[in-house]
C-alpha cells in the first residue's frame, strides 16, 4: 500500500456511492429497490465522513427520484439518481424526455440489472432502455472500475449536456472489491437555473430539433467512444486469431478468472467493451475482421450482438451459442466456452462438474428453502386473518415482504408497484359488469402505498370501485433493507421530515370507512374484516381501508417490549399441522418422529400471535 | 496466495458478518480481495451464501469445483453448495456430529480429498446464551484445526477490529471456545 493511499473493502454499490461523492455530487435522489438499496446509504455515510454539504433523499418513487435530481442538474449542479432496474421503468417518461432536453450539471443515473433474476420480477437490461431514451451508458465490470465510471459519467453528462446512464449488474452491485479511495472534488455550483422555454418547456415543433440535436451528441459521442480508453480494450497477445470475444462486465471478470483458471489466456483474444452505447463501431468491425469467429458474452440481453452491423461471423444470443434468458455464471461462460472451443476445433476442455454428486444431492430431496415472512412479523396473522374471515376472496398484493404472503395463500397477484390496488379495482369492475360481487382484498405495505398507491387509490374511489384494501403498515421499508417512509417522517440522512399518515392520505383519497388495528389481534382484525365486507356490500358503501398497524419485529427490535409471550405446546398437540402449513411461521416446525408440533427456540422471538392460532388450544403461554 | 471461499447458510445466520471478516483478513495480509454477496428477498429466511475471493482475482464469483473452503452454517445448504468445493478441499459445518450427515456423500467427499469437519457451534453458541455467535466459534473451531492457511492471531485481531462493541466480548468468546475445540482434533 502506497503511503497514505486508502484501501477499503467496499461492496460495488458502497463503490458506486463513493464515486458520486468522488466527484462532486451535490445533489442525490433515489428509491430503494434490490439491487440497488445499497447506494443511498452509503452516499450519506461519505457525506458525514468527509463533511460535506450534499443533498441527499430518499424519494417516494424512482419518478420523482429522477425529476428531483433533474431539476438540480438544470439549476448547474451536479446529480445522481439510483434505483433498480424495474424502477426505471417508473421513471421512464421522465428518462425519454430528458435525452431530449439534455442537462447542464452533470446528471447520472444508477440503474442496477438483475440477471436471473435474484430479487426482480424482470430480468430487463437498462442498456436496452438507455438505447431506447437516447442516452450514453457504462458498463462496468467490477466495483473499482464503477466508481472511475461514474465519475467520467459526470464529466461527460457535463461536456455534452445530456444525462448519462450507469448500468451495474447484481454482482457488480453486491460485489466486493479492494478499492482505492480519492478526495472528493470540490466543485462551487450555487444554483442557477437559466430560462430557456424552447428548451425547458419544448413544444413538439421544438422537440424536433432537440431530437436533431440529440442525434448530433451521440455522434460525437460515439466517436469519443471509439478512442483508446481505459473502459473499451483488447485482452490478448495475438492481434487475429480463430476465436475473438466482444465482452462486458461481470461476465468480461468471470472469462478472465476462467481463462486464467483453464490456463488457456492464449486461445483467445478479448475485446471488452465498458460503453455499450453509443456502440464503438469501428473498433468492433476492426476486432471481427480480425478473428475468423466472435463470440458475444453480455448480460442480461443481446445490446451489443444486436447493434454489430454485420453478424456474418458472430456467434451469440441471436444465434443459440448462448443462453437468451438467465444469469451468465461462471459454469454457463464455462460450458458455452466449451462448446465453442469444440466447434472451432481450438481445444477440448474438461468439464470438471462433478455429476455423481450432484445426483447424491439430488436424491435427498431436499426442500427448496423458500423466503418466508419472519417470526413474529406483524403481516402474518394479517394474513391469516384475511384467509380465516374471507377465504374466497381475490387477493391482489404487490411488492414488499408481503409479497411473501403468497405462502399463507393470501395473495393472488404480484406484478408491479401500486398494482394491488388498481387490480382490485379492475377485478372489481369486471366482475361488477356481470351483476357479480365477489369478496376482493388487496393487500399493500407503507412504502409501497406512498410510491403509487395513492393515484390507483383515488381513481379506484372516483369510478365507485368496492373492495377491501388491507394497508399493511411496518412503518419502514423492510424488505429493501429499513429505509424510512413518509410515514414517520424520518429523512435519508437520519433528520426529522413532515410526517404524513397513512390515514390522512386515504382519507385525501376520498375513502370514507377507514379502520386501525393491531393486526397481533387476530380475531379483532377477522372482525374487522367482516365489517369491511359488509360494508363494501351495503347500500352507501363503498371501498373500506384497514391500516393494519404494527412496527416491523426486526427493525424495531424493542417493538415486543414488556409484551413478550414465551409459548410452549402442550400434549393437547395430536400433530395436525394446522399452525406449520396455515401460519407458516419459521418458528413452528414439526418433529416427524413425534408426530407433533414444535418450538424452534433459535427464531421464536416470544411476539405469542400463535396461541390464538392453533385449533385444538395446544399453543399456550408459559406459566410463569 | 490465492484462496477461495464459501460460506453458507440461511437468512440470519451471520454469513455476511462472518464474510467481512474474512474480507478484512485478505486486506491485512496485503490480497487483493473480490466477492459477491445475496441481499434483498433471501435475507428473509432463504438461502444465503457469500462468494469470498483472496489473492489475484478478476470476477467476484467463484466456479463450481475450485473453491478452496466451504464454511456453511446449516446443514442442508452444506449439500447445496458441496459442489463448489475443489479436489482436496475443506469443509467446516456447524453439524452436532458428521454422522448426521449423508454417508454416501461423506464418502464421495472423502474419495475427493475433502477434508469435513463437522462442529455444534450452534450449540456452544446456545450454551453461550448468545446463538448468533455460533457463526463465529465455527470459524475459531477452523482455525484451531490448523488446517486454514490463515494465522490465529491475524484472525483474531480482525475479529476485534470489525465486532461492534456490543458483541465483542461474545464474538471473542464464541471465537476462543471454537478455537478450542478445534484444537482437540489435532
Amino acid at each position: 500500500m502506497g503511503k497514505g493511499e486508502d484501501i477499503r473493502v467496499l461492496l460495488g454499490n458502497v463503490a458506486i456511492a463513493r464515486g458520486i461523492i468522488e466527484a462532486g455530487c451535490h445533489v442525490m435522489t433515489s428509491y430503494p429497490g434490490t439491487p440497488s438499496s445499497e447506494i443511498l446509504p452509503a452516499a450519506v455515510a461519505f457525506k458525514k465522513e468527509l463533511g460535506l454539504d450534499t443533498y441527499i433523499e430518499w424519494s417516494v418513487n424512482e419518478k420523482v427520484a429522477f425529476d428531483n435530481a433533474m431539476a438540480a442538474s438544470w439549476a448547474g449542479k451536479r446529480s445522481a439518481v439510483a434505483m433498480k432496474q424495474v424502477g426505471l421503468n417508473v421513471a421512464a417518461d421522465s428518462l425519454m424526455s430528458s435525452a431530449y432536453t439534455g442537462v447542464i450539471g452533470g446528471m447520472v443515473i444508477v440503474s442496477c440489472d438483475d440477471p436471473g433474476p435474484h430479487s426482480s420480477q424482470t430480468e430487463q437490461d437498462s442498456r436496452f432502455f438507455a438505447m431506447f431514451a437516447k442516452v450514453p451508458v457504462y458498463d462496468p465490470s467490477s466495483p473499482q472500475e464503477a466508481k472511475e465510471m461514474v465519475k467520467e459519467a459526470f464529466e461527460l453528462s457535463e461536456t455534452y449536456q445530456i444525462p448519462v446512464l450507469l448500468r451495474p449488474t447484481i454482482r457488480i452491485s453486491h460485489g466486493k472489491q479492494s478499492v482505492k479511495l480519492t478526495p472528493p472534488e470540490v466543485i462551487a455550483r450555487p444554483a442557477d437555473f437559466k430560462k430557456d422555454p424552447g428548451r425547458w418547456a419544448a413544444t413538439p415543433r421544438y422537440r424536433f430539433i432537440l431530437h436533431k440535436k440529440l442525434n448530433e451528441t451521440l455522434s460525437q459521442i460515439q466517436e469519443r467512444f471509439e478512442e483508446e480508453s481505459v473502459w473499451n480494450y483488447e485482452v490478448g497477445s495475438k492481434r487475429e486469431g480463430p476465436l475473438g470475444i466482444i465482452t462486458c462486465s461481470v461476465s468480461f471478470a468471470v472469462l478472465l478468472d476462467l481463462l486464467e483458471d483453464l490456463d488457456i489466456k492464449e486461445a483467445v483474444n478479448i475485446l471488452k467493451i465498458g460503453t455499450p452505447y453509443p456502440l464503438p463501431q469501428r473498433r468492433i468491425t476492426d476486432f471481427i475482421s480480425r478473428h475468423k469467429k466472435v463470440l458475444i458474452l453480455e448480460e442480461t440481453d443481446s445490446v451489443i450482438e444486436s447493434q454489430i452491423i454485420d453478424k456474418s461471423k458472430v456467434w451469440g444470443r441471436l444465434t443459440g451459442h448462448v443462453s437468451i434468458q438467465g444469469e451468465l455464471t461462471p459454469e454457463v461462460i464455462h460450458e458455452i466456452l466449451s462448446d465453442v472451443l469444440r466447434k472451432l476445433k481450438i481445444s477440448d476442455l474438461e468439464m470438471v462438474k462433478d455429476e455423481y454428486l450432484e445426483k447424491l444431492v439430488k436424491e435427498l430431496e431436499l426442500p427448496v428453502r423458500r423466503p418466508t415472512l419472519c417470526a413474529g412479523c406483524p403481516e402474518r396473522p394479517a394474513f391469516f386473518a384475511i384467509k380465516r374471515a374471507l377465504p374466497k376472496a381475490i387477493y391482489p398484493s404487490d411488492i414488499g415482504c408481503y409479497t411473501l404472503g403468497l405462502n399463507l395463500q393470501a395473495v393472488d397477484t404480484v406484478i408491479d408497484m401500486g398494482a394491488g390496488i388498481t387490480l382490485a379495482s379492475g377485478f372489481y369492475q369486471a366482475y361488477h359488469q356481470d351483476k357479480n360481487d365477489i369478496p376482493i382484498v388487496a393487500t399493500m405495505g407503507d412504502s409501497t402505498f406512498y410510491h403509487s398507491g395513492t393515484s390507483s387509490l383515488l381513481n379506484a374511489v372516483y369510478n365507485n370501485a368496492r373492495f377491501i384494501l388491507v394497508l399493511l403498515d411496518n412503518e419502514i421499508t423492510a424488505m429493501t433493507g429499513m429505509q424510512p417512509t413518509p410515514g414517520i417522517g424520518v429523512t435519508a440522512e437520519g433528520t426529522e421530515g413532515q410526517k404524513i399518515p397513512l390515514e390522512a392520505l386515504i382519507r385525501g383519497c376520498g375513502v370514507k370507512w377507514i379502520k386501525t388495528i393491531d393486526p397481533y389481534d387476530i380475531e379483532g382484525m377477522i372482525q374487522l374484516l367482516k365489517e369491511a365486507r359488509q360494508y363494501t356490500k351495503s347500500e352507501e358503501g363503498g371501498i373500506a381501508v384497514i391500516v393494519a398497524r404494527h412496527p416491523c419485529i426486526i427493525h424495531y427490535q424493542e417493538a415486543l417490549g414488556e409484551c413478550r409471550i414465551e409459548v410452549h405446546i402442550t400434549d393437547e398437540c395430536n400433530g395436525c399441522r394446522y399452525c406449520v402449513d396455515y401460519f407458516e411461521c419459521p418458528a413452528l416446525r414439526m418433529n416427524e418422529e413425534e408426530d407433533r408440533a414444535e418450538i424452534d427456540r433459535m427464531l421464536c422471538v416470544d411476539c405469542g400471535v400463535c396461541v390464538k392460532v392453533c385449533p385444538r388450544g395446544a399453543i399456550v403461554p408459559v406459566e410463569l | 496466495m490465492n484462496i477461495q471461499i464459501i460460506l453458507a447458510g440461511v437468512g440470519g445466520q451471520g454469513i455476511l458478518f462472518a464474510a467481512r471478516i474474512f474480507s478484512q483478513l485478505g486486506l491485512k495480509i496485503g490480497l487483493g480481495i473480490m466477492g459477491s454477496e445475496t441481499h434483498g428477498m433471501s435475507q428473509r429466511g432463504g438461502s444465503v451464501v457469500a462468494h469470498l475471493k483472496l489473492g489475484a482475482y478478476q470476477s467476484p464469483m467463484i466456479r463450481a469445483g475450485t473453491a478452496d473452503i466451504l464454511y456453511s452454517f446449516d446443514e442442508k445448504e452444506t449439500y447445496k453448495n458441496l459442489k463448489f468445493l475443489r479436489r482436496g478441499g475443506l469443509c467446516f459445518v456447524n453439524l452436532v456430529s458428521a454422522d448426521r450427515f449423508d454417508g454416501k456423500i461423506l464418502h464421495h467427499l472423502e474419495n475427493k480429498d475433502i477434508t469435513f469437519r463437522a462442529y455444534d457451534a450452534a450449540g456452544v453458541a446456545l450454551k453461550m446464551g448468545v446463538i448468533r455467535s455460533a457463526n463465529i466459534a465455527l470459524i475459531g473451531y477452523s482455525a484451531g484445526t490448523g488446517l486454514l492457511p490463515f494465522h490465529y492471531k491475524d484472525l483474531k485481531n480482525v475479529l476485534e477490529s470489525v465486532s461492534r462493541t456490543n458483541d465483542l466480548e461474545s464474538n471473542l468468546k464464541a471465537f476462543e471456545t471454537g478455537f478450542r475445540e478445534g484444537k482437540k482434533t489435532l
